[in-house]
């Protein structure tokens, strides 16, 4: 009876523990793009990910520094968990608590410390500094694992080994390390799994041009997940079941073959034969890490491409690398400001990148930004002239940027849900769909809203029309889902939500999966947002970066952009492609002028205006 | 080794020098930050913004939650801890590993996967309504948040815990049955004294991250909850305002030193545990 209580209780627990892996592992088959949704059977996100040059990389980057630094982690941890036992009670305490600070630290803080400490004493961030910081947080770990089963061990049996003539380290081999190790493995586990998880501590010590596999994913959580990475997180698990089911049968044929308890304990020491194919592993691991350590050195004729998530089709890379000989080293951000964070720390970071017009406009007034060489981007005819006429608002004599995309900010909803016209951003505030409705988690988008709803300027720096906005949306909140970013796509999609305000860009993809979705710009006026592509001041390689933004430029080039992200492209030749003629004159992705109207662009607010939005949001946010 | 002062020195001596450069001197910096304005001018002022309205909210709310997943994390995880330890069958490693296996599949992942899980539209709740049972409204809500840290971090509760339960030698347990004590008194003198350092590290291991999380309440709370974690991400890559998340950090690092403290308690009390039983163990105090 007691064990099948404690059976169920268990089972319980790994069911609560299985069942996210279960519905990953169920999303890596699912042909459907989106969570949302079970779009049927498929195997080719597997297939897919043969090719997919970038998530292999970040993975074997994960699997590297996550060897090594657990290696040196659990060397380090254990001879100092037994140098501790001896130490002084004051001087243990404070060593521990030092020692539990990477853990106890919001990981944010360790890793922006650890940015910090880099920048100063010079170092190149990459594979190095985030091999640093692995080993640095893994540490704990160990410790904390190690230290409590040294703390149960009777230390008159190394004594009296030491009596006996043993000399001090075989003592320690022979006497305590036996029955240490099974904490030593567990703590070496532990660290293995925390390097592997971690994405923070890494993102930001890890510098341009070097991903791991949670720094990939981090920048894909809010767009919506590759499903490839679904594919390969699932071979990754099958293969640690293989690789344990295989251990265990081992041991079982081990125990089988040996009898008696005693020997059953001499198995878990560490043989001589196993320490030495240990060390050797590590030679080997640490002499691979070098190699691909110079790997991710700046090489000369390379061009560090930062650009949105997603934004972008994988093939044109290829493209642009086969026909022009540049390797482009690709990285993607989550949100502007995180960018531009990036760019302050390290502006030599990036050659080309893709921002949107306010924050091209603050980047332009801080001289982070040169001057296009406009003979070397022909191509850049093709734009259509009213997207350059557009862009003077932030960039006045259109020479820093080339548009890339461009959308407006409207209402997405669904049909079946919402009985109302949807002409209003009034709806937002209609208690009818109060836990309907979904916000941007943008600052700027989100005071959009609020203010012209009011009929106030997007741009306002009027204090008193800062507050009115942020007691209305104060107000909102309560009707308010969620606030989200690019999840709002697939959460119309699976029909969480009635209304989502969004980018026109995800609707023509939304569309397609739920039919019931439609999109509206509100009669009171929205914002007409243009992502440009700007060459950074200190880049080091501006010839690669025209040829870059030349390329893009190519009007079937354009169009595969297009197809990909399915945000409008202010390419006219490009347009002219597009084949399904519902898209080319979808009124969505290319609202006429009565829409366009009553659009405008957001502007750069200057320091004291950004502070003034970010403080009035963070109270929208707290609901205070 | 144990005792020799030299040896002791010698043998912690690296990691000491390891500790100084990567945390101590990173940790000045962010003091530093903390303690100066943007012109590098000397200001308690972003210490002192813990008191606006808005930051204490959220650090109320991220310890309540904190608190509440680790209470959760320990109920849970002590009986499986002893289920583990209690069952000494040949595959035992296998069945601690069950337990980390998970957290091989990423993190931002697993936490994902809650979604399509808990959403009101999710398979929890497709489940239920062909069971003809209500739903649940959980989602972007406070109890999504805790399920999450649970979720995440029961492992770091489950695991030191075992650790300590199974070094527990059986000739402990079965002198005090002999000596008259019933299960329950065996339990409360014996084996929970025992084990208080694996629960003290499975409290630190729960408690911090839990206490310091932004990714699951973003993802599971819908932005909507704001925890002092979320806060201080924001100020570091959104306001872009060091200075105030430096100082907001120092705020949260005073949980370092409680935590050290309550540690330092447990230690002790431990140590003077170990006084009291004739069993020879005091051997290992180093005084």
């Amino acid at each position: 009876m007691r064990s099948k209580i404690e059976k169920l209780y268990m089972g319980i627990i790994l069911l609560f523990m299985y069942a996210p892996i279960l519905t990953l592992i169920v999303l890596s088959f699912n042909s459907s793009k989106s969570r949302a949704r079970w779009g049927g059977f498929t195997f080719k996100w597997y297939i897919n990910l043969v090719h997919d040059n970038s998530v292999l990389n970040a993975l074997a980057n994960t699997l590297i520094i996550a060897l090594i630094s657990t290696i040196a982690a659990t060397i380090i941890g254990t001879i100092t968990c037994v140098g501790i036992m001896g130490l002084k009670r004051r001087s243990r305490t404070v060593l521990m608590g030092v020692t539990n600070i990477p853990m106890i630290n919001a990981d944010i803080v360790t890793g922006i410390s650890l940015m910090l400490l880099f920048k100063v004493m010079h170092f190149e961030t990459g594979f190095g500094t985030v091999l640093i910081a692995h080993i640095t947080f893994n540490i704990p770990y160990v410790m904390l694992a190690v230290l409590p089963s040294l703390r149960t061990i009777n230390p008159n049996i190394y004594e009296a080994a030491l009596d006996l003539g043993a000399k001090p380290f075989y003592a320690f081999r022979k006497s305590v390390l036996p029955d240490l190790a099974p904490s030593v493995l567990a703590g070496a586990l532990m660290a293995f799994t925390m390097s592997i998880d971690d994405f923070i501590i890494t993102y930001f010590t890890k510098g341009s041009g070097f991903d791991t596999l949670s720094t990939k994913i981090y920048n894909e959580v809010k767009r919506g997940i590759q499903p490839e990475i679904y594919a390969l997180s699932s071979i990754i698990f099958l293969a640690v079941i293989l690789l344990l089911a295989a251990s265990s049968y081992i041991k079982h044929r081990q125990n089988s073959l040996k009898k008696g308890k005693y020997l059953y304990k001499a198995d878990r020491k560490i043989s001589r034969g196993q320490a030495v194919a240990l060390a050797a592993a590590s030679a080997f691991i640490v002499i691979l890490a070098m190699y691909f350590g110079g790997v991710f050195t700046r090489k000369n004729n390379q061009l560090f491409v930062y650009n949105a998530g997603e934004y972008l089709d994988p093939e044109v890379i290829e493209m642009f690398e086969a026909e022009t000989g540049i390797e482009v080293v690709y990285d993607e951000f989550e949100t502007l400001e995180i960018m531009y964070a990036k760019m302050v720390q390290d502006d030599g970071a990036y050659d080309v990148i893709c921002p949107s017009d306010y924050m091209i406009a603050k980047m332009i007034e801080n001289g982070m930004l040169q001057e296009l060489d406009l003979d070397q981007i022909p191509n850049r005819k093709n734009i259509g002239e009213q997207y350059m006429e557009a862009s003077r608002s932030f960039d006045p004599d259109n020479t820093y940027s080339v548009p890339y995309c461009w959308g407006t900010v409207g209402i997405l909803y669904n049909k079946t849900m919402v009985d109302d016209p949807v002409n209003s951003w009034d709806i937002l505030w209609d208690e009818k769909y109060s836990g309907q409705i979904l916000m941007q988690d943008s600052i700027r988008d989100a005071f959009m809203v609020a203010l012209k709803r009011r009929g106030f300027s997007l741009n306002t720096k009027d204090p008193g029309e800062l507050e009115l906005a942020t007691e209305d949306l104060i107000a909102q909140r309560p009707l308010v889902q969620a606030y989200v970013i690019d999840q709002a796509r697939d959460k119309m999609i699976g029909g969480e939500a009635a209304l989502a305000v969004t980018y026109s860009g995800e609707v023509l993809y939304a569309q397609n999966e739920n039919p019931d979705l439609e999109y509206s710009v509100p009669d009171e006026g929205s914002n007409v947002w243009i992502d440009s592509w700007v060459v950074t001041k200190k880049a080091k390689n501006p010839e690669a970066a025209m040829k870059w933004i030349d390329f893009l430029c190519r009007p079937e080039i354009a169009l595969m952009n297009f197809d990909f992200v399915t945000y409008s492209t202010p390419n006219t030749k490009a347009r002219e492609l597009i084949e399904d003629e519902n898209v080319r004159n979808s009124e969505v992705a290319y609202p006429g002028n009565d829409i366009l109207k009553r659009c405008d662009a957001y502007s750069y607010l200057g320091e004291d205006g950004d502070l003034l939005y970010s403080n009035m949001w963070k109270k929208v946010k707290s609901g205070i | 080794m144990f005792n020799n002062k030299k040896t002791s020195r010698l043998l912690s001596s690296p990691y000491i020098v390891w500790a100084l450069i990567f945390i101590i001197v990173p940790l000045g910096m962010v003091v530093y930050y903390g303690f100066t304005d943007k012109s590098g001018a000397f200001t308690f002022e972003n210490v002192a913004a813990i008191t606006s309205l808005v930051h204490a909210k959220a650090l109320g709310l991220a310890l309540l939650l904190s608190v509440i997943s680790t209470i959760v994390c320990f109920v849970l995880a002590y009986p499986l801890g002893m289920i583990l330890a209690h069952n000494k069958m040949s595959n035992q490693g296998i069945v601690t590993t069950l337990f980390i296996l998970p957290m091989w599949m990423n993190f931002l992942l697993r936490t994902l996967a809650w979604l399509t899980l808990l959403e009101n539209k999710g398979v929890i709740n497709g489940i239920l309504e062909v069971l003809h049972l209500p739903g649940i409204n959980v989602i972007n809500t406070s109890g999504a948040i805790v399920i999450g840290m649970v979720y995440n971090f029961l492992p770091f509760m489950i695991l030191p815990i075992y650790n300590s339960l199974s070094s527990i030698d059986d000739n402990v347990i079965n002198a005090a049955r002999d000596l008259g004590a019933d299960a329950r008194q065996t339990f409360f003198k014996v084996t929970l004294p025992l084990t208080v350092p694996g629960i003290v590290s499975g409290i630190t291991m729960v408690f911090i991250p839990a206490l310091t999380t932004f990714a699951i309440s973003t993802i599971l709370g819908g932005s909507k909850i704001l925890l002092i974690g979320n806060i201080i991400e924001q100020e570091f890559t959104l306001t872009y305002d060091w200075n105030l998340g430096a100082g907001l950090s120092i705020v949260l690092m005073l949980f370092i030193v409680v935590n050290m403290v309550v540690s330092a308690m447990a230690d002790n009390g431990e140590e003077q545990d170990k006084k009291r039983m004739p069993s020879g163990r005091s051997g290992g105090a180093s005084e």
